[in-house]
């Protein structure tokens, strides 16, 4: 009986220590450290945020080296769940409906039933063990006109300071510019960290932070490769996508370059997007395919945060062409002709490399921002002859837009892709 | 007894109470609907089990994954013409909804008015009008506002209503019961956008204040900084040639960056500043606009732009209608002025103005207006 009493209070104390763990709220604050650079703490010991756009695969993400996520909204609680439970911290955003979407900052009505929302939101996760630090919209300024936008985030960062005492308030924005700076600093000064959302304009944004007089800490809040928006269109409006090798390097530069070499201001960042997206095609900022392969970016990102590559590389396309044209080039064909396709990649320690290819019509869309594109399905691509670096194939006799897609992975499954835009005319 | 007085009037009905057509839906078989057949994407059923009123109540089941458009159409009157105008202060679209389990604090479900000439405005759910501030498996109560329909920039007839649609968006289940139109006050109002600033009356100053300059912190490059030679804001330029990181550009908001506008005099306007310097430094003027497709227009200022006065003292003219593709620039909404020192070292540049320039934009410093 008394064996039986020890074991039900031995019960009950781990059961308490266990709840205690799941709710222990972690205070966090920007510091100034001894070196005079801003300084992210976490229960008082320096934070250097190594971090991803991430909804999925955290195992692996920690397994790269990061110790962060970066999500956009409220709607998701088990996010936030499963972050912690692999011992991630979280940037929660707080949607903040941009102008673009149809936001009228001069209604009362809408802009009070917003705020009121998520107050409430923020009631709900405040307390949340793996919260860092909050996000206050996401490019809000992206097309915008009004500026009194400002003034919605003012007010939830203050409400967030009344509340909320043990998580930093951010705003994040798309790109700095002089009349962002200004605003911010204006119109909210209970935002403690800017989040710059930059691609290639990340180049120079340190710099230009500091010449347009912005004098807090800020976090590369989304950062990778070009975005379409920036890329080059062929003459049919077709973005034209670097291949995955090009991009890779591209991405380990600006890590190793701008984003760690910033110990002044930049508390960190995270990448974009661990993960898949449909954003002009669907291989851009996604350094997973749609089908869960993890590309040689998630290399790159070990890499940075660890500063070992990992035993097993992805193989990684450096170069593509059709017709021998190069990627960079416009490229017709006639309707239901043959047409090669040539690939060049680095194999790195893979005996076995698989190549596939897939033809899509293109995926035209005006969206912009982190706005949701639908994703085209693919279609019957004619192979005549196929190698491991050249593929032979009919064009499509229908006239119109597409783009080829070249997938190489190894065994496991770690892939790198390159596509073609072309014209049947 | 009440003392009655001969002339006294009768009570006033209000207008919703004259409006005649309150119930969009209470039950299938008293209210009519299109958009009900099961697709993909969608299934609408009529549960008959807890319903709010009526029979039975909708419910709805979608995905928008792989559709462009999920919607229902309420007939409302059978199509007959609802005149809303005279209760769109006084007036909102009521409704019940449920979840089988668990709750929503947003959803993404929009209702929009089409009038008969096939404009459409819309609203969506508020949190201000959400019972309890979440839906869950009790009839919650949703109000939508008539005002919060954005029927003024749609330009929808709101005099002659054909039907209410509930769009859907990503993915749901919803039980849906008991539309009607009800009396509601709404105590919001709709404002004018405050960042605007029109400038109209020559001689103007502009880029008044340092806080709204930029590409002068010393703390991070010891030029250029601003001076003091000037009655306004200037900046002085020290270029070290051995310093290659010094920073060779600045800019200024022409007022408090806002959208400045200055459509109505751009026309006859030339910028106009001062340069104190024993040699002419080479400058690039660049200006930018917060709207517009063509957002940038940029000159190199040249000889002509540049009238000579004493002590060293240069007066520079740059005239609006000189700046190539300012027909397509958005005058009303100039964002910011930026000058690039393409070469030169030793000068101060300040006093900006906007003043009246009616001479040829080629060649300012010929005209006698200056």
């Amino acid at each position: 009986m008394e064996r039986n009493l020890n074991l039900f209070f031995c019960l009950i104390f781990l059961l308490t220590c266990s709840i205690t763990a799941q709710s222990q709220v972690n205070k966090v604050e920007v510091i100034k450290n001894s070196y005079g650079n801003f300084e992210l703490q976490r229960n008082g010991k320096p934070y250097y945020i190594k971090g991803a756009g991430a909804k999925d695969h955290f195992d692996l993400l920690v397994k790269s080296g990061a110790n962060s996520i970066r999500i956009w909204s409220t709607n998701n609680k088990e996010l936030l769940d499963s972050a912690h439970k692999h011992n991630l911290t979280v940037t929660l955003g707080l949607h903040v409906r941009p102008e673009r979407s149809g936001m009228d900052y001069d209604d009362e009505y809408a802009v009070k039933g917003q705020i009121e929302y998520l107050k409430n939101e923020v009631l709900k996760y405040k307390d949340h063990p793996a919260l860092l630090v909050w996000g206050i919209g996401n490019e809000v300024d992206l097309r915008y006109s009004n500026f009194k936008v400002w003034e919605t985030i003012e007010i939830l960062a203050k409400f967030i300071k009344e509340v909320d005492p043990n998580h930093p308030t951010m705003t994040v924005i798309a790109g700095i510019d002089p009349s962002k700076a200004y605003y911010i600093k204006k119109y909210c000064p209970s935002v403690d960290i800017l989040g710059l959302n930059v691609y290639g304009s990340i180049e120079n944004a340190g710099a230009n932070l500091r010449k347009y007089n912005w004098n807090k800490p800020y976090i590369v809040s989304e950062w990778g490769v070009n975005g379409p928006f920036e890329a080059k269109k062929t003459s049919w409006k077709a973005k034209v996508e670097p291949p995955n090798g090009l991009k890779a390097e591209q991405r380990l530069r600006r890590y190793q370059e701008l984003i760690e070499k910033d110990k002044e201001l930049c508390l960190g960042s995270y990448c974009f997007l661990w993960g898949q997206k449909q954003e002009s095609t669907a291989t851009w900022h996604g350094m997973f395919l749609s089908n869960g392969n993890p590309t040689e970016a998630v290399d790159v990102m070990q890499y940075c945060w660890t500063g070992e590559w990992p035993q097993s590389r992805a193989p990684s396309i450096k170069n593509i062409s059709l017709e021998n044209t190069g990627w960079r080039k416009d490229h017709t064909l006639a309707p239901s002709t043959q047409a090669t396709l040539k690939i060049e990649y680095l194999k790195y320690n893979n005996e076995e490399i698989i190549v596939e290819y897939v033809l899509f019509p293109e995926a035209f869309s005006e969206k912009i921002g982190g706005d949701i594109q639908k994703s085209p399905d693919p279609i019957n691509l004619e192979i005549v002859e196929q190698s491991n670096n050249e593929l032979i194939f009919k064009s499509p006799e229908e006239k119109g837009a597409y783009r080829i897609f070249a997938f190489v992975k190894n065994k496991k499954n770690q892939s790198s892709v390159a596509n073609i835009p072309f014209l049947v005319e | 007894m009440r003392e009655v007085s001969v002339y006294e009037p009768s009570k006033e009905i209000s207008q919703i109470d004259k409006f005649p057509y309150k119930t969009l839906f209470t039950s299938s078989d008293e209210s009519g609907l299109w958009g009900v057949k099961n697709n993909t994407c969608k299934q609408v059923y009529f549960d008959t089990v807890n319903s709010y009123a009526g029979k039975d109540h909708l419910h709805i089941k979608w995905n928008a994954s792989k559709c462009n458009y999920i919607g229902i159409g309420l007939k409302w009157a059978n199509y007959k013409v609802k005149n809303l105008s005279p209760i769109i202060p006084s007036a909102a679209i009521e409704l019940r909804v449920r979840v089988d389990s668990g709750f929503l604090s947003k959803i993404p479900m929009f209702f929009i008015l089409e009038d008969y000439a096939g404009k459409q405005c819309r609203a969506n759910v508020n949190y201000l009008n959400l019972e309890g501030g979440k839906i869950d498996a009790e009839w919650r109560r949703i109000r939508i506002p008539l005002q919060a329909f954005n029927y003024e920039k749609r330009k929808v007839n709101m005099s002659n209503i054909k039907e209410l649609r509930l769009e859907f968006q990503r993915k749901g289940d919803l039980h849906i019961d008991n539309i009607i139109i009800v009396p509601h006050e709404h105590n919001y109002k709709k404002t004018k956008n405050k960042f605007v600033k029109v400038l109209e009356t020559y001689p103007i100053r502009i880029g008044a204040g340092k806080e709204y300059w930029w590409g002068i912190n010393t703390k991070h490059s010891s030029s250029p900084k601003f001076g003091d030679s000037f009655k306004y804001e200037s900046v002085v330029f020290d270029l070290e040639v051995a310093k290659k990181d010094q920073w060779n550009t600045f800019g200024f908001s022409p007022y408090k960056w806002m959208h400045t506008d200055v459509s109505s005099i751009y026309t006859t306007s030339a910028i106009t500043f001062k340069i104190k310097a024993n040699e002419l430094p080479k400058l690039q003027t660049i200006l930018f606009a917060y709207k517009g497709e063509k957002r940038r227009l940029q000159i190199t200022l040249n000889e002509n732009n540049f009238v000579h006065k004493e002590n060293g003292i240069h007066e520079a003219v740059l005239p609006l209608k000189s700046l190539m593709g300012h027909n397509e620039f958005r005058w009303d909404s100039l964002k910011e002025i930026r000058f690039k020192v393409l070469e030169g070292s030793d000068f101060e540049i300040g006093d900006f103005q906007l003043i009246e320039f009616r001479g040829n934009p080629k060649k300012p410093n010929e005209w006698r207006g200056i």
